[in-house]
């Protein structure tokens, strides 16, 4: 049998690429060599535009009914704190720049289980109609002529079996097998990156989102399922070697350090799980699309979790193929040009401002004084801080507000000085004590 | 409490071992070909680690050869290394580079430390990486008049020579004769220098000569100069807005009005570029809470790194109604394009009918100097007094201003028209080259063709290249664009041949394909 589509990997990026490309009528494969409900390494944060995604496929109630959302979030940056939401506005020109349409704005944001929201898109693609094959390895992609024509992979049974489609989407990951069996160079690679550990605790109510930064260091404690909640530490990976000499001493020092009120909170909660970490977080490119195949989601560009958007932009990955390749298979466009349209969306000046500016965060320098000044310039400036943060989520552009004009003003319309943060006090001696590794 | 989901995990994980910890001891066993162990070791890995690991045979490493003779136990080796070593270890970069093409200049716009001679150290540090990774597009001389071809040194005392579209000379006035002879002239009946003020005693009989010509090309009778275009448009502002007035402003209007309007009033909105629409809705927006101060709308005629331009019909109209004031920087266009060198206003038939023009003379008059134009000798008194760049600043030389007079009556004449036509002629050259060869030319056909890039990064390096292969072009990135929109400014002379102009556009294609191999970038520049 002859499918329109085979997806290799059945998470945020190909069970909902196979999802939106089953529910246009198209026969549609779904692969995956995990069995669901499973886990995958995340903090699984979602930014309002990827819950807004989920909304506009219609599957937002399943999460949120097992799972607790906020509209604001907390981003404390050496102790400046800056709380805000998404702003609806910017989130529907989102939507029209990149999608032509903004229909199902969502301004909450969530913290997903994978295990809960990956099955949850895996049962959706399998109702919208694509047939969704779970613990089945993908072992090689069948060519003909040069152009990828199926896949051949090991499934649950132990047995091979061999699949043909018009066109193969790997949707495998950062490690991506479609992407090793065609030998497929990496781009724009970012090698710094943080090493990140966390877990997932009960006992304690943070409320809401928060994200800290000090120094080279990064924390983060999201509500989540289950009554938990994901708390996680994250630094350079220059440091990781000395972190991992005793992983739970370092977690909670580095926690302490970057936020003591989160540090007594988890001092005082109950862990629920073993601590979670890596540090396989390089940034870099793949190629987008060839003869017979396409890459979505990690696969085609990874970067680090310093900003939690990796799931979100798979689902913007997602739509994007999936409408490019619906013009393709409905016989509308060529093949050429529906995959130039997508990646003109993915190779875009602003698609490589938001790269840039992800790979220079996870490099884990202290902020800069520029850098913090702006943090006490955007307090009491609602509407500036909201930017802030929809730009820190790649909602909005990162050219429109890191542009001169825009960050003399703000300057300007200051309310608060740095004379109220202890940061400033003496800052040459902070910053050399910052970039002494604490757990060496 | 939060809501809870149906299923509860299990908590049996809790005191399992990190998975860093377990593939260190994979990668011990490893190393003693012990396989068992690798596969007994790998099945306490954590699920969310071997999912996200889907290249690792975690099921089947018991299976592997342990004499490693078909390489897969090295590859298995490999890959889990790959995981758990940082990656920089494995690519060393040049930690000057890397340096000099992460930062950009507002990383140093404010400072730390009180000592103010001090702390600017910093930046030059970065200066200082940037020019030794030859990457610095500042600051570079020229060695003779920058004609079409132009020969340079950079500010690490390196010489080339090349095309030049690095200057902005659009008529070519510089090697103009009648324009020399006219700074001759005046050198010879004035000397170099103006010894004063405009207000006290340092213009001359040229400079009324000049306010008029210029009123006649602006159709704007009362004009008052400047000594550079920058005073010209910040005096505007100041001498016009005070603390309780509003600037309404394009987000990419030229620095001397953005500072200019943040120099008179906290009260500054910037809006959407070209976005007349926004414009209406900030002014209502104003004057439903304040029916008393003024509002000044300020945009650019030609916009000097985006080459487009507003609607300044609706726009003027949409001031009018809202009592608010418009002030156009006509620097790029007057004279080097429109109707009988009338610019953007006379291409839109607004001749005389904007509120306040303001211009430049160092795009195509051929020297410094600025000036502010409008139809009320009120208003010129008083620019003159409060405009402090005008009263406290000395006037023009005598030189500047009959050079800038002779410029002004030749682009009224038909030799102004045949300039602007071989101008043209070069651009269209220009554009259709780049474009042809796949490159995105910004905005519309003018002396100015902004050449996209984007990244920062590939915008240094390609300035890098060209510099070494014959083509002059100053790379414009942040604070003069927005970050992450870096790209080449082209500004054509009449002077240019359209075989100039196209074989430029090939290096400058090579420069770029080989940039983006050099850094192995696969960005493009499309704007979304
Ligand atoms: C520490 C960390 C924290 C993160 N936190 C966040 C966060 O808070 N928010 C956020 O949005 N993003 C986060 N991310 C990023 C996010 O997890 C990823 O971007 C996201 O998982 C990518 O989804 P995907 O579908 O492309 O790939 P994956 O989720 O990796 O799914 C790939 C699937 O492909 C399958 N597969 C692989 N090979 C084969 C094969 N040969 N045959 C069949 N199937 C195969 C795998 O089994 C897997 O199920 C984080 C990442 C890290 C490392
Ligand atoms: C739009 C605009 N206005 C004003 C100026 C300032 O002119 P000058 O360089 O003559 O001071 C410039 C040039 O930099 C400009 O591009």
């Amino acid at each position: 049998m002859m499918y329109d589509a085979i997806v290799v990997g059945g998470r945020c990026a190909g069970a909902s690429t196979a999802l939106l490309l089953a529910r246009q009528g198209h026969r549609v494969l779904l692969v995956d060599r995990s069995s669901f409900p499973s886990d995958v390494i995340s903090t699984h944060f979602l930014w309002p535009h990827g819950m807004s995604y989920l909304n506009r496929w219609g599957l937002l109630e399943q999460v949120t009914d097992v799972t607790p959302t906020y509209t604001t979030i907390d981003i404390v940056n050496d102790g400046i704190t800056l709380s805000g939401s998404v702003p609806p506005e910017l989130l529907r020109e989102y939507f029209r720049d990149l999608h032509g349409d903004d229909s199902g704005v969502v301004g909450s944001y969530a913290s997903v289980r994978r295990r809960v929201l990956d099955q949850i898109l895996v049962e959706a693609a399998a109702k919208a109609g694509a047939e969704v094959r779970t613990g089945f390895t993908v072992r090689e992609l069948i060519t003909e002529d040069g152009r990828v024509v199926g896949v051949r992979g090991r499934a649950a049974d132990g047995r091979t079996y061999e699949e043909r489609a018009r066109v193969v989407i790997g949707a495998d990951g950062r490690n991506s097998f479609v992407a090793r069996a065609l030998d497929l160079p990496k781009f724009d690679e970012r090698p710094r990156c943080t090493f990140a550990y966390w877990s997932y605790w009960s006992g304690f109510e943070p409320g809401r989102g928060q994200i800290h930064r000090r120094g080279r260091l990064g924390g983060a404690v999201v509500p989540t399922n289950f009554g938990q909640n994901m708390v996680l530490a994250w630094g350079p990976s220059e440091w990781s070697r000395e972190f991992r000499a005793d992983v739970p001493g370092n977690y909670q020092r580095a926690l302490d350090f970057i936020s003591p009120e989160l540090g007594e909170a988890v001092r005082g909660g109950t862990r629920e799980e073993r601590i979670y970490g890596t540090l396989d977080q390089s940034g870099f490119l793949r190629p987008l699309h060839g003869p017979g195949w396409v890459l979505v989601g990690d696969a085609q560009t990874a970067k680090d979790q310093c900003t939690a958007i990796g799931i979100t932009h798979a689902f913007r990955d997602a739509e994007l193929v999936s409408a490019a390749l619906h013009g393709w298979l409905a016989g509308e466009t060529a093949l050429d040009e529906a995959m130039a349209a997508y990646e003109g969306r993915r190779r875009s000046q602003n698609a490589a401002a938001y790269h840039d500016y992800v790979c220079t965060l996870a490099e884990m320098r202290p902020y800069r004084h520029d850098e913090l000044q702006l943090f006490v310039a955007l307090r009491g400036n609602q509407e500036e801080t909201d930017r802030f943060i929809a730009t820190h989520g790649d909602v909005a552009p990162v050219s429109e507000f890191f542009q001169a004009s825009n960050l003399f003003l703000l300057n300007d319309a200051a309310k608060e000085s740095s004379a109220d943060y202890a940061v400033f006090d003496d800052f040459a001696a902070t910053s050399r004590m910052y970039q002494q590794n604490p757990f060496a | 409490m939060p809501h809870q989901g149906a299923d509860t995990v299990t908590t049996t994980e809790l005191h399992q071992r990190d998975d860093g910890e377990l593939i260190e001891e994979i990668l011990r066993a490893a190393r003693s070909g012990d396989v068992e162990a690798m596969a007994r070791t790998a099945a306490e890995v954590s699920e969310m680690t071997r999912n996200w690991a889907g290249h690792i045979p975690w099921d089947d490493l018991a299976d592997l050869d342990p004499s490693g003779a078909d390489g897969e136990l090295a590859r298995v080796v490999a890959d889990l290394t790959e995981m758990w070593e940082p990656a920089h270890l494995r690519n060393p970069v040049d930690p000057d580079e890397e340096y000099a093409l992460d930062k950009n200049a507002y990383d140093f716009y404010r400072p730390a430390g009180r000592d103010l001679l001090a702390r600017t150290e910093d930046f030059y540090g970065w200066v200082e990486a940037r020019r030794r990774t030859e990457t610095w597009q500042y600051s570079r001389v020229l060695e003779a008049a920058p004609d079409s071809v132009a020969q340079i040194t950079n500010d690490l005392g390196k010489r080339t020579r090349g095309i030049n579209f690095n200057s902005q000379d659009y008529l070519s006035f510089n090697t103009h004769p009648a324009i020399r002879e006219a700074a001759a002239r005046a050198m010879r009946d004035y000397g170099p220098h103006s010894a004063g003020s405009p207000m006290v005693l340092g213009n001359t009989r040229i400079s009324d000569e000049l306010e008029v010509a210029l009123g006649e090309l602006t159709g704007l009778e009362h004009v008052t100069l400047f000594p550079t275009g920058w005073a010209a448009g910040f005096g505007a502002i100041v001498g016009l807005v005070r603390q309780s007035d509003h600037v309404v402003i394009d987000r990419l209007a030229h620095s001397c009005l953005q500072q200019g309007a943040r120099a008179a009033t906290r009260n500054v909105v910037r809006y959407e570029h070209l976005n007349v629409e926004a414009v209406r809705q900030h002014l209502a927006d104003i004057r439903s809470h304040d029916s008393r101060n003024g509002i000044l709308v300020v945009t650019d005629g030609l916009f000097s790194v985006d080459a487009d331009w507003p609607d300044l019909v609706t726009l003027q109209r949409v001031c009018r109604e809202h009592d608010a004031t418009l002030l156009v920087d006509v620097a790029h266009d007057l004279g080097s394009m429109g109707p009988g060198g009338t610019g953007v206003l006379g291409m839109q038939d607004l001749l005389g009918q904007v509120d306040i023009a303001m211009g430049a003379f160092s795009k195509t008059f051929c020297s410094n100097g600025g000036f502010v134009a409008s139809n009320s000798p009120a208003l010129k008194q008083y620019i003159k007094m409060f405009g402090g760049s005008h009263f406290f600043s000395n006037a023009l030389s005598p030189v500047q201003t009959a050079v800038v007079r002779e410029a002004a009556r030749i682009i009224r004449s038909p030799e102004g028209d045949e300039l602007r036509a071989r101008l043209f002629t070069a651009i269209h050259a220009l554009r259709d080259e780049l474009t042809g060869r796949g490159l995105t030319c910004m905005g519309e056909p003018s002396p100015i063709v902004p050449l996209l890039i984007g990244n920062e990064k590939l915008a240094r390096t390609a300035n890098r290249l060209l510099f070494d292969r014959g083509v002059l072009a100053f790379m414009v990135e942040f604070p003069v664009t927005p970050t992450g929109s870096s790209r080449f400014r082209l500004q054509v002379q009449a002077g240019h041949r359209p075989e100039e102009a196209r074989e430029a556009a090939r290096i400058i294609e090579g420069a770029i394909a080989d940039s983006r191999a050099y850094l192995s970038s696969a960005f493009g520049s499309a704007p979304r």
